[in-house]
Order: structure tokens, then sequence, then C-alpha cells
């Protein structure tokens, strides 16, 4: 098997040497295996590109993506921005809310399932935009939500 | 759950060129129209040459900046001129609010994308191209890819690499310069300019940086020649079609292909099909969120970047979302407002300090808790932000809310006078907060009291 | 090389700079100032974050930031001072800086000595529109034990950060989150470890990053700032000591281009509250039997010093540390030379005058097309500043070697050596790299010895110069007198000690000397002294008295010792140096050391190296060999080891391995491993580097328990709970 830091070398041949064009990609992997960026992840990610953890972490607490906190086996997403919001964005988020009981930005008791508000997914004509596991859902409606936090619970 | 409308409205084909409702995302199906003929054409031409073509058809970038694409190029060196690799960045970070164009091109004509790419390395004599895609665009990517992969394996790229990097959740990435930075492995911050990216760009080296759209229309400007391409639209600026964003409360939302030039009524109420339910149109997110909002009175205004200009307008991405008489002015002010506030980077003080500030001045507005005098103090703040910032997003959030303090004043006063919301629970975006901030994790932020 | 010349027009006054110059620079050449927070040309290329500088230029509609706006042929610029444009931008920006800032200066340690303080008066608002809550932190915190960090002050300039990664290149204090949540932290908590995590306090512009030894020490308007020169290593930083009611308050850098171009380390920065440790010497203490040591008069401890020197009837043997000034050393030597003909001395170290004809200044190492770093130690502890050259040498693309056979070395043009031990004879033998590879008089070549103590070379001449005559060699020592600390606390000086009638022992700490010493007389420390010293360049540079010491100056005492031996010795540093000065520093005059040291090199350079085949450096290891080296780190030594906010950076106990040597031992990282030679071992947990050689294993010196040499290494037992 190869191990991570092998997998990083690979991903770092794509750019010039002695670049740190590798993080993002490095990071995105890690979170892969870990889940989140916990703290191991992080140090991980910093010896295989011969950088700090602070620098990890510097970089990856600038983007939304990059989890520095424990999230749930499965997440989903809702649009909140305005062109979902002016089709129903709240309904949406508010049925997520009731069905899975907890606040955007939350995760479920069990560990199953995130729930999160996001920006613009770039949808805006099929709001409102779920991503579900990073897959897209168009035109949501709050009849839907059941069906999906059925579907992600194994129902 | 529908699929998005994605179809040529009207005029010529041309990013769309061969689409008809089924992707073009294998080889042979691009190929069976037509596809890397002109990738063919162009490489049999002096590079210089395909430059003079895309100056002499004043196609302008499709993100959202509107710079001569053709001009872009001819300011990168020439290798003779310089000892460093020249690269080609294509910002498919598609992130403003409202767009969803280039999503659509590499679902639906990516090879057209690559092919573009391939042109432009022609044409500026790179053989280095990394495409920066958003993060959340994780089926795009993998269509991308597979259309990458197969031009590898067909001999297509002619030993220029492409490199598809993704991106991790920063609409800022979206500016050109912060792009650079992200792709470099540093945090998204935009860079002071100039140096121009053309110079100094990705490693410090001369970069080329298009959105999706401008470098997918390039095959195209090359396919009907650049003087045929100069005429269609709204000459001599508005050169071409456009993908046209079409969103919020219309009957038929899509993206649309459509010459420059068309009135936004004409695509609204035409194309779209009008406001669904007997709904009146109050106001126009006019190419994105970023820029001033549209009132009524301005519908007639044809989508060319001259005729919007002229009447305070930016053509931005395209973007036409409209918005009817249920929503509350200062609830979308205040979103789009707290937006740009989770987005701004943090590196330059007015952009940083003043986006928060515009939320609590909005937010105590649609409480009800505001005076009159803080209208004038919130277009001041505005003031102070335009034109002192690192990059735009700073004009970006102040633009709007400035727009909608200005011409919603009415019902910004109806706010203090109703000791609150006036619309209540029935605006479409009431109770909408913005996303946690899930990236202020770090136990020594604590919560934003906004 | 010369640039192209352009003319600007700034608020009217034409001036002439290079092309390329920023608009704050081409100002200040113009004399006038455009005000900045996140500026700082030190710490790399301008950032334009803050919008302080921002400026109107003649045909842009928006203002623009002076910092990376640079210079063109014809240009005009306005500032706040003559465009109403400029002056409101600059105003927009303090107004903004200041809706999240606290105002709490009247408790802030910055107050009075405050660049937003400054600025805030001089170009922004008087009052406030902000009437929501401000953005709130958990503050102080500390972010080590020697800094701590508040970050409702913070402005978010982004100084400190680049520090950390364009200067120092620790990258370990980060910008977190972004946006307006954006907070400057270090991971997971950890403390800000490092050689020069101090400079940042310096660098921040408002009160958020402040040392911690001054909080609610000192306002300005009640201290003085006293310039001298580090005593801690052999750089000599230019510093300031801040002094109040006469105590040393803190360490501040005072820039010297050629030196340090303003940093300086943690140790020269937060070690000097060592003066006033708690077992500071202020009395003489004597042997007086079955009571161990006890305190004495001066005149008594005079008396009984003059009787021990007659009783050793010249067999006096001399141990000194290298931290002495010159003038120390040549009043000693005076003394005991000259008063009582004995000649015997341990010089702290090795000292060659090979090198002389190979000076540069340290600044030269960042110009230098190859630098090549010779030796295991590393530079970082033993001469912290020269690291920072080295760094700066490679942002600017040169090649860092470890090799001088390398090819590029021969082809380079500008070439630098750094030799940083262990060995290496004093310089003798990289002094001989250079002479082979022809670096003679070749502009921007040279080559550095990095020397093990402060003053080496200038305890060496000043003992050279007192007298001519060599003297006979002895057969048992009468008398062994210790001056200073890091010889007091040496082993083998105690050891040598015990073969030695009596002993008299020069410290500024009890702990030092007692238990072995006859008689101890309290010595000063280096920000107590007047007088000069000579750094690893050869530059003679001048120490300050900051504060007066607890005790009588060495000079005092030893002048009235020679008296006694019918030696004439003025006890003031000029008249002491003007003496040295005539054999060894070519006549110059102590006024003329100056506060900003030239480098003047030797008249009188001692002769070329010996031509002589270069010295096969002691048991290489072989092929599969393990050599071990241990080294002092910076973080170590009597001051070091009195200063509680220091100990977090001392080294911790662990053995550096290559990737290379771990691999084949399958040794991983923390895992245990031991150390051996001649039977005696050590376990350690291991640390796998990278960056080091494959053949060579380092620890740190206080934790080898003397090993050194070729060792072998294996992953220890495990150990059953």
């Amino acid at each position: 098997m190869t191990t991570f830091y092998d997998e990083v070398q690979e991903i770092r041949a794509r750019y010039p040497e002695g670049t740190r064009s590798a993080i993002l990609p490095a990071l995105q992997l890690a979170q892969e295996r870990h889940g989140w960026l916990s703290r191991e992840a992080l140090e991980e990610v910093a010896d295989a590109l011969d950088l700090t953890p602070a620098y990890c972490y510097s970089v990856a607490s600038f983007y939304d993506m990059l989890h520095l906190d424990p999230v749930g086996t499965h997440t989903v997403e809702v649009c909140t921005n305005v062109c979902c919001g002016l089709v129903n964005a709240q309904a949406v988020l508010d049925a997520f809310e009731r069905e899975l009981g907890v606040a955007p930005g939350e995760t479920t008791e069990d560990g199953a399932i995130t729930l999160r508000a996001v920006e613009c997914l770039g949808g805006c004509s099929t709001p409102t935009i779920v991503a579900v596991d990073h897959r897209y859902r168009q035109s949501v409606t709050p009849e839907d939500v059941p069906a999906i936090v059925g579907e992600l619970r194994g129902e | 759950m529908s699929e998005t409308t994605v179809r040529v409205a009207e005029g010529p084909a041309l990013v769309l060129a061969g689409y008809d409702g089924e992707p073009l995302t294998s080889l042979a199906a691009y190929r069976a129209v037509g596809g890397y003929d002109e990738l063919e054409k162009a490489r049999a031409q002096d590079p210089q040459a395909v430059i003079q073509e895309l100056i002499e058809s004043n196609l302008r970038g499709r993100g959202g900046a509107f710079f001569p694409t053709g001009r872009k190029a001819s300011f990168i060196p020439t290798p003779d001129k310089i000892a460093k690799p020249i690269y080609i960045t294509v910002n498919a970070d598609e992130s403003e609010p409202g767009t969803f164009k280039d999503r659509e091109i590499m679902l639906k004509v990516p090879h057209r994308l690559i092919e573009g790419c391939l042109v432009a390395a022609h044409a500026i004599q790179s053989s280095h191209v990394y495409i920066y895609i958003r993060g959340e665009y994780s089926r795009e990517y993998e269509v991308l890819q597979a259309a990458v992969d197969e031009a590898r394996e067909a001999g297509l790229l002619g030993g220029v690499e492409i490199v598809i990097h993704r991106g991790a959740g920063a609409y800022i990435c979206g500016e050109e310069t912060a792009l650079l930075e992200s792709l470099e492995g540093k945090r998204g911050q935009p860079r002071s300019k100039p140096p121009f990216p053309a110079i100094s760009g990705v490693y410090a080296a001369p970069t080329l940086i298009n959105n999706v759209e401008s470098i997918t229309t390039i095959p195209a400007v090359l396919a009907v020649g650049p003087a045929e391409f100069a005429q269609i639209g709204a000459p001599p600026d508005s050169t071409g079609t456009r993908l046209f964003c079409l969103s919020g409360n219309v009957e038929r939302p899509g993206v649309y292909e459509a010459p420059h030039g068309i009135t936004v009524r004409h695509l609204v109420d035409d194309i779209g099909g009008g406001l669904p339910g007997g709904h009146t149109l109050k106001a126009v997110m006019m190419g994105g969120s970023s820029f001033p909002v549209m009132t009524p009175d301005d519908l007639d205004t044809a989508l060319d970047a001259d005729a919007l200009g002229a009447k305070g307008y930016f053509i931005g991405s395209g973007v036409v979302t409209v918005i009817d008489e249920r929503t509350c002015m200062v609830q979308f002010a205040l979103r789009v407002a707290q937006f740009y506030m989770h987005e701004s980077c943090g590196k330059c003080t007015p952009c940083r300090v003043g986006t928060r500030w515009l939320v609590q001045l909005l937010r105590a507005v649609e409480d009800g808790a505001a005076q009159e005098s803080d209208f004038d103090l919130m277009l001041d703040v505005c003031d102070r932000i335009i034109g002192k910032c690192l990059c735009v997003l700073g004009d970006s959030a102040a633009m709007p809310v400035a727009s909608c303090v200005t011409k919603f004043r009415d019902e910004f006063r109806a706010h203090l006078e109703h000791g609150g919301c006036p619309f209540g629970a029935d605006s479409q975006l009431a109770g909408l907060f913005a996303p946690v901030d899930q990236h202020a994790h770090t136990a020594a932020a604590e919560e934003a009291p906004v | 090389m010369s640039a192209e010349l352009v003319r600007v027009t700034i608020d009217e006054r034409d001036v002439h700079v290079p092309k390329g110059t920023n608009l704050v620079e081409t100002a200040l050449a113009a004399g006038l100032e455009i005000p900045v927070f996140c500026y700082e040309p030190r710490l790399g290329e301008p950032l334009g974050a803050c919008r302080m500088c921002l400026v109107e230029v003649e045909g842009t509609p928006k203002l623009q930031a002076g910092c990376t706006l640079t210079a063109v042929d014809g240009m005009v610029v306005r500032t706040a001072r003559t465009s109403q444009q400029a002056a409101e931008g600059q105003n927009a920006t303090l107004e903004f800086i200041l809706v999240n800032h606290p105002l709490d200066c009247p408790v802030c340690d910055k107050g009075g000595e405050c660049p937003l303080q400054d600025l805030t008066f001089r170009y922004g608002p008087g009052n406030t529109r902000m009437s929501f809550e401000k953005l709130t932190f958990e503050k102080p915190i500390p972010i080590s034990p020697t800094i701590s960090l508040d970050r409702e002050r913070c402005i978010l300039c982004y100084r400190c950060t680049r520090f950390s990664e364009g200067v120092s290149e620790d990258l370990q204090l980060i910008a977190a989150n972004r946006g307006s949540l954006s907070v400057i932290t270090t991971f997971e908590d950890l403390p800000y470890k490092g050689a020069f995590t101090g400079n940042v306090t310096e660098l921040c512009p408002v009160g958020a990053l402040l040392p911690t030894q001054y909080r609610f020490e000192a306002r300005p308007w009640e201290i003085v700032d006293v310039p001298t020169v580090c005593g801690l290593c052999p750089v000599g930083c230019n510093i300031n000591a801040t002094v109040r009611e006469g105590k040393v308050k803190r360490i501040l850098s005072r820039n010297h281009p050629e030196i340090d171009e303003g940093w300086i380390c943690d140790k020269g920065r937060f070690a000097f509250t060592h003066l006033r440790a708690g077992d500071r010497l202020t009395q003489p203490l004597l042997r007086v039997r079955r009571h161990g040591l006890e305190a004495v008069s001066w005149e008594q401890a005079v008396d009984e010093a003059e009787r021990l020197l007659r009783e050793a009837h010249g067999r006096v043997v001399t141990v000194f540390s290298g931290s002495e000034t010159v003038e120390q050393v040549y009043a000693l030597g005076t003394l005991l030379r000259r008063g009582l003909d004995s000649h015997q001395a341990m010089l702290p170290e090795e000292i060659s005058g090979g090198l002389d004809a190979y000076r540069l200044p340290l600044s030269s190492i960042r110009d230098a097309d190859v630098v090549v770093v010779l030796g295991e130690v590393p530079v970082v502890e033993r001469a912290p500043i020269v690291d920072l050259w080295i760094k700066a040498a490679r942002r600017n693309g040169a090649r860092i070697l470890d090799d001088a056979d390398d090819p590029a070395v021969a082809e380079a043009e500008r070439v630098v050596l750094i030799w940083s031990g262990p060995g290496g004879r004093g310089g003798t033998t990289v002094a001989k790299l250079a002479e082979k590879l022809g670096l003679a008089e070749r502009d921007g070549c040279g080559a550095f010895y990095l020397p093990e103590t402060p003053n080496g070379r200038g305890v060496a001449d000043a003992w050279a110069a007192c007298c001519d005559e060599e003297g006979e060699d002895i057969d048992s020592i009468g008398l062994l007198v210790v001056s200073g600390d890091e010889a007091a606390g040496d082993d083998n000086v105690r050891a040598l000690a015990e073969q030695a009638d009596a002993t008299i022992v020069i410290s500024m700490f009890g702990g030092l000397a007692a238990g072995w010493a006859d008689l101890v007389l309290p010595g000063t420390g280096y920000l107590e002294r007047d007088g000069t010293f000579v750094n690893l360049e050869g530059r003679l540079q001048r120490l300050r008295r900051t504060v007066t010491p607890p005790c009588p100056d060495e000079l005092e005492w030893i002048a009235e010792l020679a008296a006694r031996f019918d030696v004439d010795l003025a006890p003031y540093p000029a008249a002491i140096f003007a003496e040295v000065s005539q054999r060894v520093y070519g006549s110059l005059a102590y006024g003329e050391v100056g506060e900003v040291a030239p480098l003047r090199g030797y008249p009188e350079a001692p002769e070329q190296v010996a031509r002589q085949p270069l010295p096969v450096p002691e048991q290489k290891a072989r092929r599969g060999q393990i050599r071990l080296v241990a080294y002092k780190p910076l973080f170590s030594g009597p001051a070091v080891e009195r200063v509680a906010e220091l100990q977090f950076q001392r080294p911790q106990p662990e053995l550096e391995l290559s990737a290379d040597d771990a691999r084949r031992r399958k040794i991983a990282n923390g895992d245990l491993v031991t150390v051996g030679s001649n039977g005696s071992a050590i376990t350690l947990p291991a640390r796998v580097n990278r960056r080091l050689r494959a053949g060579i294993a380092r620890v740190a010196l206080e934790h080898s328990d003397g090993l050194h040499g070729i060792v072998e290494i294996a992953k220890a037992e495990k150990v059953s709970a």
C-alpha cells in the first residue's frame, strides 16, 4: 500500500519543484482519510510537504471546505445565498434542521450527518441547491428533505 | 429535482455550438460537431496571428472585468524574451452569487474548454495550463478530468500539460491574484497590482488568466472568424454572445446563450417567461451580487457593457436575478453584506473591517434599531471602502449596499417607522442568516456579535 | 550597477530616485513622510494591506498604496499634505483600524511609543462613529513565556507572520481564519519557539505583541535607551538597553546593517534578567575552614587575593571565558604577567589570524552566489544571526552547499565559506580552503569561522598585547585564576582546580563558584561594562555600561592589586584600550571605535596561513558508521540557566538522525534509541531530520553525557512497564 507520504510526493510532482502548490490537494487527501483535519492529519501533511503544521493550519483555516473540527460521516450543505433564498431556501434549511434535530454547523448526535448552511453553490436556476456528500441535488423542496435524510441513514 | 435549462436562446450558437441537450462529454461526440478543428487551424498559424485574431474579435473577459482577451494575451512576453516558463491559468472558481454558466460549460462542452486552452497555449507559446476549479464542483471536476485524460490519450495536448487544481471553498479565489496565491499553496489573499499576472503571475512567471467562458469562446472566434465575431452582439465593445444566468423569481430560469445587446426585459419576460404567480418585479441583481441593483425603470437597458455602464450598472458575469415585490431590500442588502463579510480575505483593512461594520448597521436597520442618520453613515462607510481596498471585493460589498440604501431609502426608512421589518416573515429572505463561520473554529475567535 | 533614475514630483517637490523605488521611499528621499503600518522593507516585498499609505497619483482616479506602487518617470504624486482625497483616504483607514481597537492606551505597554497612537493623533478622526460591539478576544494570550498577544489591539498588518515566514522562516506564527475573524496564532496553542521570536515584538506597530518581561514595567518618558553591543555570542549584535531607575528593563535591536539588520536572537533579547538572578554575587566570598564560603569586605578580599598571588610564587594559571572585554583581559594580564611573571593562561578557544585576509561584513553573505556551510554544528546554535543571513542569501537565489568541492563553487562569482564546527582550528581550516579556492581579494568573496565564545579573539589579542615575554613552563599550579562564568561552569576547569593549591574565581553567580573556590570575586555582566569586543567578523565594537553593577568593576580591584605589585595600571577602559590599541588595533582611539562600528580589519594582519596540506578532519566516519556531534545549544550557559522565561527554549533530550541512518536501523520518529561508545551509553528519543547528512547524528551537549565521535546507535529494547 502506498503511504500518505508517497502519495503526496506524487501530487508534488505535478507542480514545479520547490513550490507549495501541493498543499491543497494534500490537505484534501488527508481530510478524505481522516474525515477532518485533526492535529495528527495536519502534522502528517506538514511532514510530507516539508512545511510546519502551523503553516498547514494557516492555509486550511482559510478555506470553508477544509474542516478543522470533526464532521459527520455525511454532510448536507444547503445553499442559503440570494438566488436560492428568493425561492425558499430558508424552508429547506428549516426542514433539515427539524429532520436532523441540529442547527447549521452542527452534527447529529450519532455523528452521522453534519448540516451546513453555505454560500452560493452555482446552481442558481434550480433552487434550492443542496450538496449531499458533495453531490448537488437540484430544486430541492422541503418535501424532499425526509427522503434525503432517510437515504443517508440507510433507510 | 429538475435539471438546469441550458440552451441557445437566440442568435448564433457559439459556446454551445453543437449542444442540443445531449452533453458533448466524449471526444467522439465533440469531434462529431467539428470539435478540435479550430485547434488544428490555430496550430497551423503563427502564434502572433492567433493573438491578432483575438484582438480583432474584441472578445472580452466573461468573468466580470470585461478586459479584452486578445490584448491580455499580447502582454505575455514571448519565450525568447524571458527565461521563465509561461503559464495559462483558467479561472473555473465560479463563485459569484447568481453565476452558474461555467459549471454548465464544463458539464456540457468540456472539450471546447480544453480546445480553448490549447489554442491559447499555442498563441502565447505556453505548455503549462492550470485549471483552478472551485472545490464544490466535484462532478464538474470529474467530467472535465475525464475529458482532459481522453484528449491526452488522443494525442491532442501536443506537449501541453493540463493540470486541474481544485479549490477548497473561498469566494476570493475567483479574484485572479488570490487564485494565483491559492494555486501556489498559500492562503488565497489577493496581491497588489502591478505587477500584473502577464508579467509576474504564478511562480512569478508570465501568466495568462482567463475565465472558463472566455477561453471556451476562443474556438468560436476562430470558427466564425474575428471580423464576423466582432459584428455579433453589440459592437464595438460588447461583441459575441454570452451565457446569461437567469435566476430568481422568474418562470423559466436557466443558462441562455444570446448575443450581447438584448434588453434585460427581453431576457426576463420573453426568454425567461416573466415572473410567476402574478408577482411584480422590484429589482434585478444585475451582473452578480457585487454590483448595484437594477430598478424596474431600467429594464429596457441593453445587456451590453456600455449601455449598462451609462446607467451605473455592470454586466459582470452575465447574471440577471429577478427579485419580486415580496422581498425586503434591507434583508437583501444584509444577506449580500453577510456574504462579503464571510468571504473577505482579511488582508486589507477597509474590506476586513468595513464589511463587518456594514453588516452591523444593516442588522440594526432590519431590527428597527437604527436611526435616520445611519443611512448616511452607511453610505459614507461604503464610500470609504470603494476604491481604497487592495482588490475589488470591498467594492463588491459596498456597491450593492450603497445602491440599496440609495434606491430603496423609503423601504429602509419604513423599518425605522415600523420598529422592525415591515415585510416580516413574508419576505423570501426572512431569517436567512449567513453561513456559520465554519473556519472560525480556533478557540481564539469568540463569536462575532453580528 | 547604477539603476536608471526617474524624476517624480511629490507634493510639488521634485526628486530623483532609481526606477522601481516605491513611493514611500521616494517620499522619504524628498523629505516627506507617507505614514505606514504594514510596510517594513526588511520583511521583503511590500504587502499593501493596511492602506495607511494611500496617495493620489495624477492620472489615476483611485488612491494608490504608496508602498506597492513604484516610481515612474514624470509621475506626479500627492500625499495627504497636499491632497484632500489622500487625506480622506488615510482618515478612512484609521477610522477602520480603530473600529475594533480597544483604545486602551493608558494600560498598554506600547503607549507613548506606538505608531498607531502617533498616526492617529496626526491623521486620524477625533471621534468614533462605531456604535456596535467590537470584536472581543480572550487576552492577553501568552504565545510563549516571553511574548504575549492581545488580539483586540492587533490591526492585522501581518508584519509578525511575514517575519516568521520570510525572515526567520520558522513558519510558526501564522494567520488563521479569514476576513474579520482573522487572528494571529500558533499551531494548537503551542509556544512560539525559535531563536528569533522576540523580533515580532519590535515589528508590531501596536500593542498586540509585547514582551512579557516588560509588562507594566515602564513608561517611555521614564526610560533611557543605552546603545551597546550584545555580549552573548560572537556575532555582537548592536542593541539598546532600555534602562529605568538603574535597571535594565528590556533589550531592543539597534540596526547595524552590516551585522544584524536590526534582528536579534531571543537569548540576546530576553536573557538580560540574569543580571538580577537570585544567586548574583555582590560581596566577595572567602573560604573559611569548616564554615565554607563566607562573605567578606572588599578590602579583605583584595588583601586575600594579594596573599594568594604572592604565595603562588609565579605558578599562576589563568583560565578565561571568552566573554571578558579586551580591557579586562589586558588588565588582568598586565597584573599577572608584568607583576608576577605568570604567563600561563588557558584561552577560551583556538584563534587564528589566517582569516584576516578573507574578512567581509556578515551582510555580504546575503549577496553571495554560493554559500558553503561546513560543519555539523547548526549555525543558529553558535551565531544565530548568521543563520538569518544564510536564509536571506537562499531567498536571493544563492545556492547553499555543504561541500566546497561542489563544481558550483568554482563557477560562482561570489563565494562565501562558513565554518560552523566542530573543530576547524580557530578558522585555520576554513582559511586554507579559502586560499585553495583563491578567494583573497575577490569581490564579495570571503570566509567566516564561527567561534564558540563571544570575544575569543579580543581575549587573545589582549593577552598577547600585555607582555612580550613567554615565561617558562610550570610543573604545578600554585594558584588557579578562573575568569568569568563560562569558565567557572566548566567541569574541566573544576578538575584543574583540584590540582591547584588555591583557586580564585571571578564570577557573577554564587552557584558557579560555591564549593570549590577559595576566594570568589563578584564579576560584572556585559551590560554593566565599558570596553571593547571583537566579533566573528574581526570587527572591534564598543560595549557601554548601561547600568551600574552591584559590585566594583573588575578594573577597579585589578588596578588596586596591580599597584601592590608595582604595576602601573589605570582602572579606566579608555586608558587601557589606548595601550592595547597601540599594539593591536592600529592606535585607534577609544572614542573612535564608534557606535555603529565599521569593519576595519587588522591593520597588521598576521601572516597568511601556513602552506600546509589541509588537515584531515578528525575521526571521519566510515560508510555505515555514525559520528555523533554534541553541540552547545544557543539556549544554554550561565545566563540562560538563570532566566525562567527561556527554559522552554532549551533543547529537548533527543537524538537527531538522518533519514538514511534511521531507515537502515528501522528507527522512526520518537523511538527510543541507545547511543553508545566505549562501554558508556545513553538512551534518547530519536528525531529523524531529513536535512541531516547520513553518517551524522546530533545531540545537545547537555544531553550527550560526554559522548561524541564514532558511536553505535540502535533502537532501544522495549522497556516493559
